[in-house]
C-alpha cells in the first residue's frame, strides 16, 4: 500500500475517494424526517430526494466518498483491496464537512454517505469517522441526512457515537453464507458482521420505545391488511433471533441466541454525542449482499434478505450485481457480465416481501431455487398459482387483489376506494392505472375476463414474457435470448 | 358552443368560471379555455373575460361554504397547471362538487376526476423534480440563487421545501419561463414576485459568475457513475432533457 504523493488537491482526492466509493449501493436518503431549525444547515425528508442519475442510471442523493481508500484487509472483490496497485488517499474531517455543506447549499446532495476502508484498525479508523460526523453536527451546525458505515470488528462505543451522530447506519453483510465470507473475505467474520448489527437493532429498538414509538420500524401502511406479511407474522416476537418458522440460511442461528441477552450498546464514545439528544440511527439500519461472486442462490439470497427483516428489523437489504475488478482463482473471470437482471429480479422479490405479502418460500423452492429469467417473480408465482386465479376486482380482498401482477398497492389503494361509488369495468381500471397487459390473466369485472383466454400456464408465460421481452432484454443484455414464438406449441393452436 | 377565455392565472379562471356559470347558457354548451387561444373555431362565440376581485372572491366562498376548503385548495392547486384543459376542468369540477359534496374528488368513476388526479399527480411530480434538480449559485457572499424552467407555474412550491432546508441562507429561485421568483431572505420567511424586465436580466447574470464547487461536483458525478453498468437511456429517462437546462453536471 502506498500514496503517490502526499499532497494531492481537493479535486484529486474527491475523484479518488467517490470512485473508491461507488460499488456501495446502499445510498438512499430516505426513513428520516427532520424539518430545518433556524441556525441549522438542512432538514431529512422521509421519502427521499434523488438530485440527479449518473450515467449509470443509478440516483445520486448523498455525497458517497470514502474517508480514505487505504485498506489493511484483503476482500477479494474490493477494489481497495489491500493487495491492489492504486492511488490511495485520506480526506481530513474539515474537508469532509465543508465539501459536505457547500454540496447541501447548491442542492446537489440530501447529505453524506460516509464510508472508508480499514486504515491502521477498524477503531481508529471508526474513531476518525465519528470525529467528521461530531464536526459536521456541532461546528458546521449541519441538519441534515447522514448515513454511515460501520466498520466490523470496531468497538461498541465507537458505534453506538456513530449511530447517534447519523441517520442511518449499516453494516455490509457483502456475502450471504459463512462459507463464501471466509472464502473471499478472509479478515471478515460472521461474528464480526451480525454481533454489532445486532446492537444496533437493540439500541434503534430502545431509543424509539423511548420516545413513544413502535419498537419496531415503521413499514408501508399495506402491511396493515395482509395476513401474510413478514412484518406481521413475526410482531409479536421479540426482536432479536432468527425466526424458526422460516429457513435460516445463515448458519448463525445459534450465535444469534447468545447475542440476545446483550443486545444494546451502553456508552458513546464520547459524552457529548448524547448531549445532542438526537434518537439513535432514526432511519433504521440495512445492509448490502453482493450477487454473482460467490455461488449462492437466489432462494438462499432472498431468504437471507427475509430473516434480515425479520430477526433484524433492517430497514432495507440492497443487492449489488458483483462487477469484476480484481483477477483472482476464487472470483468469476475478469469478463463475466455484471448479473443486471439477476439483481432486478431480486429487487422486484424484495419489494414483494415488503410490500406485498409474500414469503420467501413462496416465491421459490429447493426444486426451482432461480427466479425465471423471463418474467417477474410475481407473473411467475401467479402462474404456478392459477388455481386462485381469476379474481373479481369488484370483491376481491386486499390480500387477493395485492396478489394479481399488474396491481400495486397504489392500485389496490384505487380499487377499493372506487368500489365505495360504483361497480369497476375494465376501462376503470385501466384510467386507474393498473397493468392490464399482465392483470388480464388473472382477473375478471363482473364475472368477465377482458378477453376469452384460457388459463393455462404454458399459454401465460409465453404471453406474459413476450409482451416483457423488451424490458427482459434491455435489463439483462446480449447474455439473455428470448425464443421465436411458435404458434403451433406455444399458443396450441392445432393444425388440421 | 359558447367559449368563456381568459388569462392562464387563478383569479382569471375564477371570474371566467364565474361569468360563465351566471351567463345562464346550460352547462353543456359552455367552454371555459385560458389564452392564448391556438386557433378559433368558426361555429363557437368567444368571450372575453378580465380578473375582478369580487367575482373571484365570490367563487371562492361558494366553494368554501357549499363544498369544502380543501375542495378549494385542491381547484386552486390544479389552476397552475400549463394544461389548456384546466379552467374547463376547474369548472365541471365545481359542478360536480355543488351536487355531489367533498366526497366526488375521490370517485374515480369520473372522467373529469381521473383527468383532476392526473394534472395534480403531474404537478405534484413536476414540483417534486425541480426540488431535485435545482442548482444553486453562490453569487456574492452567501447569496443562492437558481434558475429553474418548468412548464408550470409551480415555483410557489418551491418555497416551504427550501426554506425548510436552509432556513438561515439567503436564497432565490428564478422561474426563468413565467418570470416569477420565490425570495428568502435569511430567517426570515420567503415570498413570491413577479421580475420586471430589468431586475430579470440582471438575475440572468448570475449564472455565469464562477463557483468553484461546479467543478468538484462535476469531478463527482462523472466519478461516481459505473462505466461497467453505463445505462444512458435510463438517466435520460429519469432525468429528461428539458429538465437539465440548468443542471451545471451537464453543463
Amino acid at each position: 500500500m502506498y500514496e503517490l504523493r502526499n499532497g494531492f488537491t481537493i479535486k484529486e482526492k474527491l475523484e479518488i475517494l467517490s470512485d473508491a466509493a461507488k460499488y456501495d449501493v446502499a445510498c438512499t436518503s430516505s426513513g428520516s424526517e427532520r424539518s430545518g431549525k433556524e441556525g441549522m444547515l438542512g432538514n431529512a425528508v422521509a421519502s427521499g430526494v434523488c438530485h440527479a442519475f449518473a450515467s449509470d442510471g443509478r440516483c445520486i442523493s448523498l455525497l458517497k466518498i470514502l474517508m480514505t481508500n487505504h485498506c489493511v484487509y484483503d476482500c477479494k472483490y474490493c477494489k481497495n483491496r489491500a493487495g491492489n496497485d492504486i492511488p490511495r488517499a485520506t480526506f481530513t474531517p474539515d474537508e469532509i464537512c465543508t465539501i459536505t455543506v457547500e454540496f447541501y447549499k447548491r442542492n446537489y446532495i440530501e447529505g453524506l454517505f460516509l464510508s472508508s476502508g480499514i486504515i491502521k484498525n477498524p477503531d481508529y479508523t471508526m474513531e476518525k469517522m465519528c470525529e467528521t460526523l461530531r464536526l459536521l453536527r456541532t461546528k458546521y451546525m449541519f441538519n441534515g441526512y447522514i448515513h454511515i458505515k460501520a466498520i466490523p470488528g470496531a468497538s461498541s462505543e465507537l458505534i453506538y457515537s456513530a449511530g447517534l451522530l447519523a441517520d442511518r447506519i449499516s453494516i455490509n453483510m457483502e456475502l450471504p453464507t459463512n462459507e463464501s465470507l471466509s472464502r473471499l473475505a478472509p479478515n471478515k467474520t460472521m461474528t464480526n458482521i451480525l454481533k454489532p448489527m445486532n446492537r444496533i437493532t437493540g439500541t434503534i429498538a430502545a431509543h424509539r420505545a423511548a420516545i413513544g414509538k413502535d419498537a419496531r420500524m415503521e413499514r408501508a401502511v399495506i402491511n396493515e391488511h395482509l395476513v401474510n406479511s413478514i412484518f406481521n407474522s413475526g410482531a409479536d416476537k421479540p426482536l432479536s433471533g432468527i425466526d424458526g418458522s422460516s429457513e435460516p440460511l445463515v448458519d448463525t442461528k445459534s450465535l444469534i441466541k447468545t447475542l440476545t441477552e446483550d443486545n444494546t450498546f451502553a456508552y458513546p464514545a464520547d459524552i457529548k454525542d448524547t448531549r445532542l439528544k438526537r434518537s439513535f440511527a432514526p432511519a433504521g439500519q440495512s445492509t448490502q449482499m453482493i450477487i454473482g461472486a460467490s455461488g449462492e442462490t437466489d432462494l438462499e439470497i432472498i431468504h437471507t434478505a427475509q430473516n434480515l427483516y425479520k430477526s433484524f428489523d433492517l430497514k432495507r437489504v440492497f443487492y449489488s450485481g458483483y462487477i469484476p475488478i480484481n483477477e483472482d482463482d476464487a472470483l468469476p473471470a475478469l469478463n463475466t457480465p455484471v448479473p443486471m437482471l439477476r439483481e432486478h429480479r431480486l429487487y422486484q422479490a424484495d419489494f414483494l416481501l415488503r410490500y406485498y405479502g409474500f414469503q420467501a418460500n413462496e416465491l421459490l423452492s429447493k426444486e426451482r431455487p432461480f427466479f425465471d429469467n423471463r418474467i417477474d417473480p410475481k407473473c411467475d408465482w401467479a402462474v404456478r398459482h392459477l388455481c386462485d386465479f381469476p379474481v373479481e376486482v369488484n370483491t376481491a380482498s386486499y390480500d387477493k387483489l395485492i396478489r394479481v401482477p399488474g396491481i400495486g398497492p397504489t392500485g389496490v389503494k384505487r380499487i377499493v376506494n372506487a368500489r365505495r361509488y360504483g361497480r369497476l369495468n375494465f376501462d376503470m381500471l385501466k384510467r386507474m392505472g393498473i397493468v392490464l397487459k399482465r392483470a388480464q390473466y388473472f382477473i375478471t369485472c363482473n364475472g368477465k375476463m377482458l378477453f376469452n383466454i384460457p388459463l393455462e400456464e404454458k399459454f401465460i408465460i409465453n404471453s406474459l414474457a413476450d409482451s416483457e421481452k423488451k424490458e427482459t432484454v434491455r435489463i439483462g443484455g446480449k447474455d439473455i435470448t428470448i425464443k421465436q414464438m411458435n404458434l403451433f406449441s406455444d399458443f396450441n393452436v392445432m393444425s388440421s | 358552443m359558447n367559449v368563456f377565455t381568459c388569462a392562464p392565472d387563478l383569479e382569471s379562471i375564477l371570474s371566467c368560471i364565474y361569468v360563465a356559470w351566471s351567463s345562464g347558457l346550460g352547462h353543456k354548451n359552455i367552454k371555459i379555455e385560458s389564452e392564448p387561444i391556438e386557433q378559433l373555431s368558426l361555429f363557437d362565440s368567444y368571450t372575453h373575460v378580465d380578473k375582478d376581485h369580487a367575482m373571484v372572491q365570490s367563487v371562492i366562498d361558494a366553494v368554501n361554504l357549499k363544498i369544502s376548503p380543501s375542495f378549494y385548495s385542491d381547484l386552486a392547486y390544479i389552476s397552475m397547471a400549463y394544461e389548456k384543459d384546466v379552467p374547463d376542468l376547474m369548472y365541471r369540477l365545481m359542478l360536480l362538487g355543488f351536487a355531489y359534496g367533498p366526497g366526488v374528488i375521490n370517485n374515480t368513476c369520473y372522467e373529469v376526476v381521473v383527468r383532476f388526479h392526473e394534472i395534480k399527480k403531474r404537478l405534484s411530480n413536476e414540483s417534486c423534480r425541480f426540488k431535485e434538480v435545482s442548482r444553486f449559485h453562490e453569487v456574492r457572499h452567501s447569496l443562492y440563487v437558481a434558475h429553474i424552467e418548468p412548464k408550470s407555474r409551480i415555483v410557489i412550491t418551491l418555497g416551504p421545501a427550501f426554506s425548510d432546508r436552509m432556513p438561515s441562507e439567503n436564497w432565490m429561485v428564478i422561474d426563468d419561463v413565467h418570470r416569477e421568483a420565490v425570495i428568502h431572505p435569511k430567517n426570515s420567511p420567503f415570498y413570491l414576485r413577479t421580475l420586471t424586465e430589468d431586475e430579470f436580466n440582471e438575475l440572468l447574470m448570475t449564472e455565469k459568475e464562477n463557483d468553484e464547487y461546479t467543478d468538484l461536483w462535476k469531478i463527482f458525478f462523472d466519478s461516481i457513475a459505473i462505466k461497467e453498468r453505463e445505462n444512458l437511456k435510463l438517466q435520460r429517462s429519469l432525468f429528461p432533457l428539458w429538465t437539465r437546462k440548468h443542471a451545471v453536471e451537464f453543463t
